[in-house]
């Protein structure tokens, strides 16, 4: 993804929110010193949460990464989530946020507000979502590995380490992410953090890097500071570069070293993959 | 035995020339002429000039590259906020903060703790906009002042950490705060309040050093009928924010101190507040006996990208046109550099150090003259620079030897959007930012010449960082980047000399300089660690 897709990218994300979005949140609470900060809210007035409400602060503030079904997209699926973790954890999630993951917090969003959000997640009954997966996880299960992925990605320990882990991708992304993914693996690729108060990065995004004797190597970044930059090549191997003794570095958007399945698998198979992803939660 | 004992003390000192005892009294001659006594440092800022330049020479550009850790000290109560302690350092003792608001006594030679001094901070503590953490201490005499997140302005014996006095400078619980040092002068301490984002009424305090007796307030935010209110279009004083988060510098011949307020509330919705707002966003000149407004200079009229002006004024003297000039130059959050006469506060010169999008240029008095399509809108504006603005709270430093102003420049933008406006506390933001990525944006240390801003050179470095810049005698400008990397520049041509990994994500802490028992020591604070560097 180069710099003008991704400014694309983020405008398309605003425009598809009707007002105040999840950043902007964070970053009122962040404004002076620039640092999302815990503050305090005000208690919580005793007003029973109102689902209808929260799906229309659900869609003002959490659809651009949740959907707007909350089924899920870059973030991870929400609905049932309150039964699992209960309505006070995710209240907590939704005000203070998941440091260290792109989870923002939402300090000026009230008690009442969050409650109201965590009605319309609990309004929905999991068995009904099961349909949104359109295809069969089980043939998706026989597709995973008779279409090579296993070589590449780690699931409940057994499978390769070029790419990430999909052990509790269900739990992570929605299917319409997920789907995009197979299509075209460099596109869109997702960014770490909120960018609020430290930089966030776009993750998995590939360099070439060519040493002075010529010597070059293609990876996946898994770190990088002004001075060093370390690479993940095809076959996994981790290589660390002194950037001074670089010749060249040359980020790559767009790059995968995953091959699109658009002309792989047939809509109907990719459902199943989907399906199957989907169904990939992880220890609860 | 004790005489024993003292005999073999005595004998240490002597074999240690210049002998001296740790915590000395800093009196105010001292601060003064700091730049006078480089083994100390003395004050946020390094002299009451914020110049943050040391005349310390013995690591100098030939030898840097052989700079080592000398010491780490780590925090017991390592916080979720980062460490951003400026140490002081007197007299082989060295005074730092911790997250929250802790302040330590080390020994500046080998990082031991000699003290620690926590205050019983409240279990429901308002921080919105404001870190978790502090910027370090005032010392004058014998006394330590520190100010605290629930905005206490404390003051400390220097020798044991026992509490001489607390006064409570304002509430917490209507969204006041403190993070900044204090600036201690001849016998009052100043010092400024953070919460702007939540529309408090930004204030300037003054009090009296022996004693903490309340000497005067000047406000930031016009009460109705004053010179200013006219700038806001209704009373705004409960809510207009221009908080004085940073720490001024001070001109003795003047008696005036230089303190920069942040952003009018709420930040990024003006509909609320038609007008200039002053004084927010500005730098003024306070009369450092009477707290009375000498003259004020207005950076970001009626701002909506949350560009506070608190960045550290640095006073320095040069000659503009064939005369010889008092001048202050501010590198300001909005990407321009501002030059202005501060005997009178006129604009001397502005130019912008980044990327800016927002104004076509400035009129000749400095004002910004706007450009269409740069307010916040419900889908988000793009603007240069970001909310971070070019640069931050993190000092800069200028160099007497090379007359150049050395500032961490940002390069990046935001998205700024514009949210309902806000009016009970604690939601006050009126809108919000989103900030280009990291791959988007990049940070660089900029020398610019100090009187008409034009850039000498620049060290770029791979994200946009908030982080301090320090100046020496030995040719060099040490800085930092957000990713935990300390290192120092040739401060002539910005060549890079020596790098080291301190780790930690967030060196903001300014680095200071100091010598003991004829060795120059460094240091930087990063992440939760403070770390030391010496030659071998």
């Amino acid at each position: 993804m180069n710099t003008i897709e991704c400014v694309r990218r983020v405008a398309l994300a605003f425009v598809a929110c009707s007002f105040v979005l999840s950043a902007l949140c964070v970053s009122q609470a962040a404004a002076q010193e620039s640092e999302p900060a815990a503050g305090e809210s005000k208690p919580a007035k005793t007003v029973p949460a109102d689902p209808e409400l929260g799906k229309r602060l659900f869609e003002q503030n959490c659809s651009q990464c949740h959907g707007a079904d909350a089924g899920g997209d870059e973030g991870p699926d929400l609905r049932g989530v309150p039964a699992r973790l209960g309505d006070a954890a995710v209240v907590n999630i939704i005000k203070r946020g998941i440091p260290g993951t792109a989870m923002p917090l939402f300090p000026d969003l009230s008690q009442q507000d969050a409650a109201n959000i965590v009605a319309f997640l609990a309004s929905f009954n999991t068995a009904a979502t099961q349909g949104t997966v359109k295809g069969d996880a089980k043939r998706g299960g026989a597709l995973y590995q008779s279409s090579g992925c296993p070589a590449c990605h780690i699931i409940a320990g057994q499978g390769g380490i070029v790419g990430p882990e999909l052990t509790r991708i269900g739990a992570m992304r929605g299917p319409g992410s997920l789907k995009a993914r197979l299509i075209d693996p460099g596109a869109n690729l997702p960014e770490n953090g909120t960018g609020f108060y430290a930089s966030k990065w776009t993750e998995y995004l590939m360099f070439r890097a060519i040493e002075k004797d010529g010597h070059a190597v293609e990876g996946i970044r898994v770190s990088e500071d002004s001075f060093t930059i370390d690479l993940k090549d095809a076959s996994g191997k981790i290589h660390g570069f002194w950037k001074p003794d670089l010749r060249s570095l040359q980020s790559e958007p767009g790059k995968s070293f995953m091959p699109s399945f658009k002309d792989v698998l047939s809509a109907e198979q990719m459902d199943d993959l989907v399906a199957y992803l989907m169904s990939l939660k992880g220890a609860q | 035995m004790k005489f024993r004992l003292l005999g073999v003390v005595a004998a240490a000192a002597l074999s240690f020339a210049p002998a001296r005892s740790l915590a000395q009294d800093v009196t105010y001659e001292q601060l003064l002429h700091a730049d006078d006594t480089p083994q100390d440092w003395l004050m946020y800022g390094g002299d009451y000039q914020s110049q943050r330049f040391s005349r310390l020479a013995q690591i100098n550009r030939e030898n840097v590259h052989s700079l080592r850790a000398a010491w780490i000290y780590q925090p017991k109560q390592a916080g979720e906020a980062p460490i951003e302690s400026s140490a002081v350092v007197v007299g082989g003792l060295m005074y730092v903060t911790e997250p929250p608001s802790t302040v330590t006594a080390l020994d500046a030679r080998f990082g031991t703790k000699i003290w620690s001094w926590t205050p019983r901070l409240p279990s429901k503590l308002y921080t919105i906009g404001v870190h978790r953490s502090n910027r370090g201490v005032a010392v004058y005499e014998n006394t330590v002042y520190t100010g605290t997140l629930d905005c206490h302005l404390v003051a400390l014996d220097a020798t044991t950490g026992a509490v001489r006095w607390d006064v409570h400078v304002a509430e917490n619980g209507e969204g006041y705060a403190m993070t900044a040092a204090p600036r201690v002068l001849d016998g009052k301490v100043i010092v400024g309040m953070a919460g702007g984002d939540v529309g408090v009424r930004g204030f300037l305090d003054a009090y009296d050093a022996k004693t903490g007796k309340h000497l005067w307030r000047s406000f930031t935010i016009p009460a109705p009928g004053e010179p200013g209110s006219e700038t806001w279009g209704k009373d705004m004083t409960g809510t207009g924010g221009g908080a004085t988060w940073g720490t001024g510098s001070y001109d003795p011949e003047l008696n005036l101190l230089y303190w920069g307020t942040g952003n009018p509330a709420p930040d990024y919705n003006g509909h609320d507040r038609p007008g200039d707002n002053l004084y927010t966003d500005s730098l003024l000149a306070v009369d450092a006996d009477t707290g009375k407004m000498k003259w004020y200079f207005q950076f970001t009229p009626h701002d909506t990208h949350d560009w506070d002006a608190i960045q550290v004024p640095v006073l320095f003297n040069a000659t503009v046109d064939g005369k010889p000039r008092k001048l202050v130059a501010v590198a300001n959050r909005n990407g321009f550099y501002y030059v202005l006469d501060r005997v009178t506060g006129r604009f001397v010169t502005g130019v912008p150090f980044v990327k800016q999008t927002w104004a076509k240029g400035l009129d000749p008095n400095g004002r910004p003259i706007m450009l269409p399509n740069t307010e916040p809108t419900p889908k988000g504006q793009l603007v240069y620079p970001d909310g971070h603005g070019g640069t931050n709270l993190n000092s800069p430093s200028y160099s007497p030897q090379t007359k150049l102003f050395y500032v961490s420049a940002r390069e990046s933008g935001a998205y700024t959007l514009e949210g309902r406006p806000r009016v009970n506390f604690p939601d006050f933001g009126g809108g919000g930012r989103l900030n280009l990525s990291g791959d988007q944006s990049y940070g660089a240390i900029r020398a610019l010449d100090a009187v008409t801003g034009t850039m000498k050179w620049e060290y770029r470095f791979l994200a946009p960082a908030e982080v301090s810049t320090l100046a020496t005698a030995g040719g060099l400008v040490f800085s930092s980047t957000n990713e935990g990397n300390f290192f120092a520049l040739d401060a002539v041509t910005g060549k890079l000399l020596w790098e080291f990994s301190v780790g930690g994500t967030d060196t903001e802490a300014n680095p200071i300089t100091y010598q003991i028992n004829g060795k120059q020591y460094l240091l930087v604070a990063s992440g939760n660690a403070f770390v030391a560097f010496a030659l071998p």
